[in-house]
């Protein structure tokens, strides 16, 4: 009598525990522990997503930054890759390479597709398919002092089409040099150290020399790309406003510009609000120059369902939440980073037209270029920011960029690639 | 009856020693081992791993940073390993002396080196900078004829300027060692000393340097395995930079496996920097024990 009441309430127990789990399908998604106010608005997002059908159960887990991509990397060898993750857009390539992430082509609407800036597509997409999207992208321009601007009569450009050509780029930099005030005239952030920052800031020059990391139609050598004529040029140049003190090789901190030591700053978007309390008014935007073309970088963190996700219809109806205009707004309100599509862009007080970041829509629509989709990008990378320090450091710019090509092809063979 | 408690005391206490090492240092050793005959990725690809033999072990003897990083390994071990144990020595027989304070100076001598080697780096990088404290300091003892110096993106002065804040943040750590050393040896020797009539010197030579003799040993053993692994500083500080002046065989390694992604050609560092130091080691510990018989 006694053993039966047991096995009944044992039954019961699973059977409330089993209900709702047959009827909802849970997803575990990672995300990475960015900014707190990125943070709360994504928890803030799961939580109305779960509340507002009951068909998929979300369960977020946020792993820190630092060492995101080491365990993400870990789980994928392991096969514990949850059904939902963020991933740096560099990194993307190598993860739909390896097969780990499901492509979303099917999804994505023609309407969607229109409304999302070309560089987000540019970025998730590899061999043709679209791996990942992301709710905002990043932005690279320069950030001015307008009062140093005044001072030496410089034109401020009011659209990407409006940007400073070379020459003026230089002559404004002359006089800002010569400006009592300022010490060294562009703040290039070498503060940030050798690492990402290095290849994100500085490629674009490059490219705006018409040069780039990698010859992007075979994707496999840098041969005569990196190491030709114009990549010399362009090192050449970057050196000698070093070497002549147009920028500090060595930032003694972080606040060159927020103290006015700097009159430009050539850094993305994630400083507006420090910048932004620092300078008030005074603080503008400014697109990149056309040098011989005009280039800036782009690309961030995007959201991917990976192929070990058994439910990736409803996977799918998180992400198409997540890239609601409004949720959209939602989260570059918190972060500060460029909204993904055209028509959240809209509702953004800074993105929106003749709003004061809406330079920064402008590039990523015309001249944004992103970084060399190619599973060897960590390798790329690594030996361009390499070179670009010792450039900083006044190496043999020739020498260097050889030195880089050879180990960048030696690279891809290595990995099989050709 | 008694034998058989002993003997699984024994094991009981030997046991969990005996299986971290085997899982976290034995197992990831044979590993590596296995790996630096393959291409191993650290997230791999659709390109299956296999064995490529001794492709590794040939691409390292061409491979231009290897080469650069292990000989400025052995130029810090050459000039970090005798500075840094002759300042120890000297530090220790200064806050042995009975003197005031002693115990204040030793704690102050051995804060460095309780103190984490990332936060001791971007100190000193602070402290290097053309605007620095010690640009500013050499300005003023050499009254404006010194010339600020960028330490750590020079060439020739990255390398030195590493050099000196590692003694200067691992030197507690040997005078410690020394300290203890010093202790052990017997006061009547010194009273004899006094009574002959031997001067300071002397007694140094005579009593204190062959009564530290297995002291130094051991400090210059694991002084110089500690100085192979260079790794923290000129991670934080340079990233082996400027041009290789401080890359080091470890940046090498890292950079290659995490980084570059590349586990197969990195495992065959490993092994073979690993032998190169065992090699050294096992050098340094016959030079030594001869001395010491004869």
């Amino acid at each position: 009598m006694r053993s039966l009441r047991i096995v009944v309430v044992a039954c019961l127990l699973v059977m409330t525990l089993a209900v709702p789990a047959l009827a909802k399908t849970e997803l575990v998604l990672w995300y990475h522990s960015g900014k707190p106010e990125e943070r709360a608005v994504l928890e803030y997002q799961v939580k109305t997503f779960n509340a507002m059908q009951d068909q998929v159960v979300i369960k977020a887990v946020e792993i820190p930054e630092g060492g995101y991509n080491e365990q993400v990397q870990a789980a994928a060898l392991a096969g514990g890759l949850p059904d939902i993750l963020d991933l740096d857009g560099p990194f993307i390539a190598n993860y739909a390479w390896s097969g780990y992430l499901r492509p979303l082509d099917k999804y994505i609407t023609p309407q969607l597709k229109k409304d999302l800036l070309p560089s987000i597509i540019a970025q998730g997409e590899y061999k043709g398919k679209i791996y990942a999207l992301g709710t905002f992208d990043s932005g690279l321009a320069m950030w001015a002092n307008k009062r140093y601007l005044k001072d030496v009569g410089a034109r401020i450009p009011v659209s990407v089409d409006d940007a400073w050509t070379f020459t003026e780029f230089m002559e404004i930099l002359r006089k800002l040099k010569a400006h009592p005030k300022v010490k060294y005239p562009l703040d290039f952030k070498i503060n940030y150290g050798r690492g990402e920052w290095f290849s994100y800031g500085f490629l674009p020059i490059f490219q705006g020399f018409g040069a780039d990391m990698i010859d992007r139609k075979t994707m496999l050598s840098a041969e005569g790309v990196l190491n030709g004529p114009e990549a010399l040029a362009a090192a050449a140049w970057f050196q000698s406003l070093f070497a002549q003190g147009y920028a500090d090789p060595n930032p003694p901190g972080d606040t060159e510009f927020i103290d006015g030591r700097a009159a430009l700053s050539w850094v993305g978007h994630w400083v507006w609000q420090p910048y932004k309390q620092a300078l008030g008014e005074d603080l503008i935007l400014i697109p990149m120059p056309k040098f011989f073309r005009q280039a800036t970088g782009m690309g961030s963190w995007a959201w991917a369902i990976t192929s070990n996700c058994k439910y990736p219809d409803a996977a799918w109806q998180f992400l198409e939440f997540i890239l609601r205009p409004e949720e959209i707004v939602r989260m570059t309100d918190a972060n500060g980073a460029v909204p993904s599509r055209v028509s959240a862009a809209r509702l953004s007080k800074a993105y929106q037209p003749g709003g004061p970041l809406n330079i920064f829509v402008q590039q990523l629509q015309k001249i944004a270029i992103p970084r060399p989709v190619t599973p060897a990008y960590p390798a790329l990378t690594s030996y361009f920011a390499e070179a670009i320090d010792n450039i900083i450091s006044g190496a043999d710019v020739r020498k260097e960029l050889d030195q880089a090509v050879k180990r960048i092809n030696e690279e891809i063979k290595y990995m099989g690639l050709k | 009856m008694m034998r058989r408690r002993e003997l699984v005391t024994q094991v009981s206490l030997f046991l969990p020693a005996f299986i971290l090492l085997l899982v976290f240092m034995v197992t990831p050793f044979l590993m590596a081992i296995v790996l630096s005959f393959t291409n191993q990725r650290l997230i791999p690809g659709p390109v299956p791993t296999r064995f490529v033999g001794w492709q590794n072990y040939v691409m390292m003897l061409r491979d231009s940073q290897f080469w650069a990083g292990l000989k400025n390994n052995f130029v810090f071990v050459l000039v970090v390993v005798p500075l840094q144990s002759a300042f120890a020595l000297a530090l220790a027989l200064l806050v042995n002396a009975k003197l005031r304070f002693t115990k204040f100076f030793r704690t102050l001598y051995f804060m460095p080196t309780v103190t984490t080697m990332v936060v001791v780096s971007v100190i000193w990088s602070f402290l290097y900078h053309p605007d620095g404290l010690v640009n500013r300091l050499l300005s003023s003892v050499s009254f404006g004829h010194w010339e600020a110096v960028d330490f750590l993106r020079n060439r020739s002065w990255a390398f030195p300027a590493i050099m000196f804040m590692s003694i200067w943040q691992g030197v507690g750590f040997q005078m410690l060692i020394f300290l203890a050393g010093l202790q052990e040896i017997p006061e009547f020797l010194y009273e004899a000393a006094d009574v002959d009539g031997a001067s300071p010197i002397r007694k140094f030579w005579h009593i204190t340097l062959p009564g530290l003799r297995n002291t130094i040993t051991f400090v210059l053993v694991s002084t110089t395995i500690l100085a192979f692994r260079l790794f923290d500083q000129v991670m934080v500080m340079t990233a082996g930079g400027p041009q290789d002046a401080t890359y080091t065989v470890m940046l090498h390694i890292y950079n290659t496996a995490f980084r570059r992604l590349n586990i197969g050609y990195a495992s065959a560092m490993t092994i073979a920097f690993f032998l190169i130091v065992l090699a050294v080691s096992v050098a340094q510990r016959f030079v030594l024990w001869e001395e010491k018989e004869g």
